[in-house]
């Protein structure tokens, strides 16, 4: 159903996507921003960035309304949005508003609130998994983690057709999404999402998660955030906050390669109480389904 | 702060369940009994010392601590909050995970992997059963599994618990409608009969499915007698074992299965630095504890 050589093809196709009005003009300046450090951010560029985009803003005092967050008063202006979501927060629905945009509603092959579930969720858990083991740069975890499955994004939009093929059949078998776009497409989410990722010229590390999170082995260096990607996609794919759909299989976690590699890098992952950790991430995932179906209420995604 | 936070406060009702303390009660609970409670189930935990509290005229949250943590107090204290903690935790079809797990994921590969040798029966042990909701579901469980996909296959299930008069309450099979409160309705007419008092019995063909005896799991000599096992779920017992009884338990389980097999705790239980022979295993929703076939990965990854 593609053209003999799938990668060559995807990078043409990847390449034309670049000219599409594909990445929302606040998305760089917003990236820079969750690259500091919570104390360097000021609210009033966040507030400037909010107000770029229409939708944005609306989506914001959606959120900041909702009983989530029980407001006495409704929030009128950005400012009183902003303050009630606290900049974390603000982050996490502005990258999700973000990409949301990429693809129009009818193109998605998944429900959008399942994506950002997994993605949201992936990039909390990432972050804390990092400071457990004591990863250098917790925050990166969140930003890889969150950025990991574009590809998804990527490939809705690049093989329209085959792709909703592809993801109804992973659904139905429950195999891994991965496997089945190998089969049928010759590439996977990883890949696109890591050529779409290079396009727009995201940190290298970053890039580098996105690309090989499902193929670990292939990494042309030494950058834990692989490792660390592909294992917390792992877990939160077998704790509720997948692709949408349940994967029927076991998965021993320490027996992964990912793992062993891992933990030359950060030692505490040997010592480290994988259980308690799964156990607490249960609370990321009700914080994480909740933030998602506040900014996607039903009808709106 | 949501509204029903502030109207406690003002009106001196406040909810304390944030106090710090409690989770130094968590952490110690954890530590000592190996039974988990995340952020969002901390409130169930403060509600068991509250209990406790009141009971014994406790007055807050730091006394209680210490109470849980003085010489002469703490193990009569921490076996009445341990009591607390897993009270009307009981009912049919409590842990779906666990026989979602089952159905789709253990009893494929173990079937599969003992008709290999040319067997075609599985033991079952259920350690601790209590007043028999355990084994009767999974009495159940494997019946329609019997019915729907292993037809030539036969389900042995032991059920062992250490205290008479549950073992009778078990034997007897009569349940109310909170603890069938998950069971569905074509069960209760396929697996029942009415009893007194609107309650529903087990049907006799299906008691017959399963052999209780009583068992004290710190009897070593009588323990050692229970072999050639396949699964074996042992929830919300061990939390009442010191660590060096648990230990030995715990091996006496990992020898009692064969290879291949597996063992569950209870949904918030955990063996960190317990054993470090069986192995972890992710599965949608729940986790299992392996004892590993050599050279056999868990689940294709």
């Amino acid at each position: 159903m593609i053209a003999t050589e799938p990668k060559k093809e995807l990078q043409r196709k990847i390449s034309e996507l670049r000219a599409l009005p594909a990445a929302p003009a606040i998305l760089q300046p917003l990236l820079q921003m969750l690259r500091q450090p919570p104390d360097k951010i000021e609210l009033k560029k966040v507030v400037q960035l909010v107000q770029m985009e229409k939708t944005i803003t609306a989506q914001c005092l959606r959120v900041a309304n909702s009983p989530l967050f029980g407001r006495v008063r409704p929030a009128e202006s950005i400012t009183a949005a902003v303050m009630t979501l606290g900049i974390q927060r603000m982050e996490d629905i502005l990258l999700t508003s973000c990409f949301h945009q990429i693809l129009q509603p009818n193109k998605w092959v998944t429900p959008p609130t399942d994506f950002w579930r997994h993605s949201l969720g992936c990039a909390l858990v990432c972050k804390e998994f990092a400071e457990r083991i004591d990863y250098s740069d917790p925050d990166r975890g969140y930003l890889a983690g969150l950025l990991h499955d574009l590809g998804i994004i990527v490939n809705s939009v690049t093989y329209e057709r085959e792709y909703a093929a592809v993801f109804a059949e992973a659904r139905n078998s429950g195999l891994p999404l991965d496997e089945v776009e190998r089969a049928k497409l010759g590439f996977t989410h990883s890949e696109s999402g890591g050529m779409l990722a290079k396009a727009w010229q995201m940190p290298e590390l970053v890039v580098e998660a996105i690309e090989f999170h499902h193929d670990v082995g292939s990494s042309p260096r030494e950058n834990p955030l692989v490792e660390m990607v592909h294992i917390v996609d792992l877990l939160c794919r077998m704790r509720g906050i997948g692709y949408g759909y349940e994967e029927w299989r076991a998965v021993e976690l320490a027996a992964d390669p990912a793992w062993e590699r891992l933990a030359k890098f950060c030692p505490r992952l040997g010592t480290m109480d994988l259980i308690r950790f799964t156990f607490d991430m249960d609370t990321y995932v009700e914080r994480v389904k909740a933030t998602v179906d506040a900014v996607y209420r039903r009808g709106d995604a | 702060m949501s509204l029903q936070q502030t109207q406690n406060i003002l009106s001196g009702n406040a909810d304390d369940s944030r106090d710090p303390v409690y989770l130094r009660i968590r952490d110690l609970v954890y530590q000592t009994c190996g039974i988990y409670h995340t952020e969002e189930k901390l409130y169930l935990l403060a509600g068991a010392c509250k209990r406790r509290m009141t009971e014994g005229k406790i007055a807050g949250a730091k006394a209680y601590f210490d109470t849980l943590t003085r010489l002469s107090t703490r193990d009569a204290e921490l076996r009445q909050l341990l009591n607390e903690i897993t009270i009307g935790e009981t009912c049919l079809f409590r842990s779906s995970g666990q026989l979602d797990a089952l159905k789709n994921v253990l009893l494929p590969k173990l079937t599969e992997e003992r008709s290999k040798l040319g067997l075609r029966r599985l033991r079952i042990w259920s350690a601790g059963c209590s007043t028999g909701e355990e084994p009767y579901t999974l009495a159940m469980f494997f019946a329609e599994e019997k019915e729907r996909k292993y037809p030539d296959w036969n389900f042995e299930i032991l059920a062992t618990d250490l205290n008479d008069r549950s073992l009778e309450t078990a034997r007897n099979g009569v349940y109310g409608t909170y603890a069938l409160r998950n069971t569905a309705e074509a069960y209760k007419k396929k697996y029942f009969v009415p009893a007194e008092e609107g309650k529903l019995r087990v049907r006799d063909d299906l008691k017959s499915k399963i052999q209780f005896s009583r068992l004290n799991l710190n009897d070593e000599a009588r323990v050692l007698f229970m072999r050639n096992l396949d699964v074996i779920l042992c929830c919300n017992v061990l939390i009442y074992f010191d660590q060096a009884s648990k230990r030995r338990v715990v091996q006496h389980f990992y020898s009692g299965l064969l290879l291949g097999g597996y063992f569950f705790l209870g949904h918030a239980e955990s063996l960190y630095q317990v054993n470090d022979q069986f192995r972890l295993i992710h599965l949608p929703g729940t986790t299992v504890y392996w004892k590993a076939i050599e050279g056999q990965e868990a689940g294709k990854q």
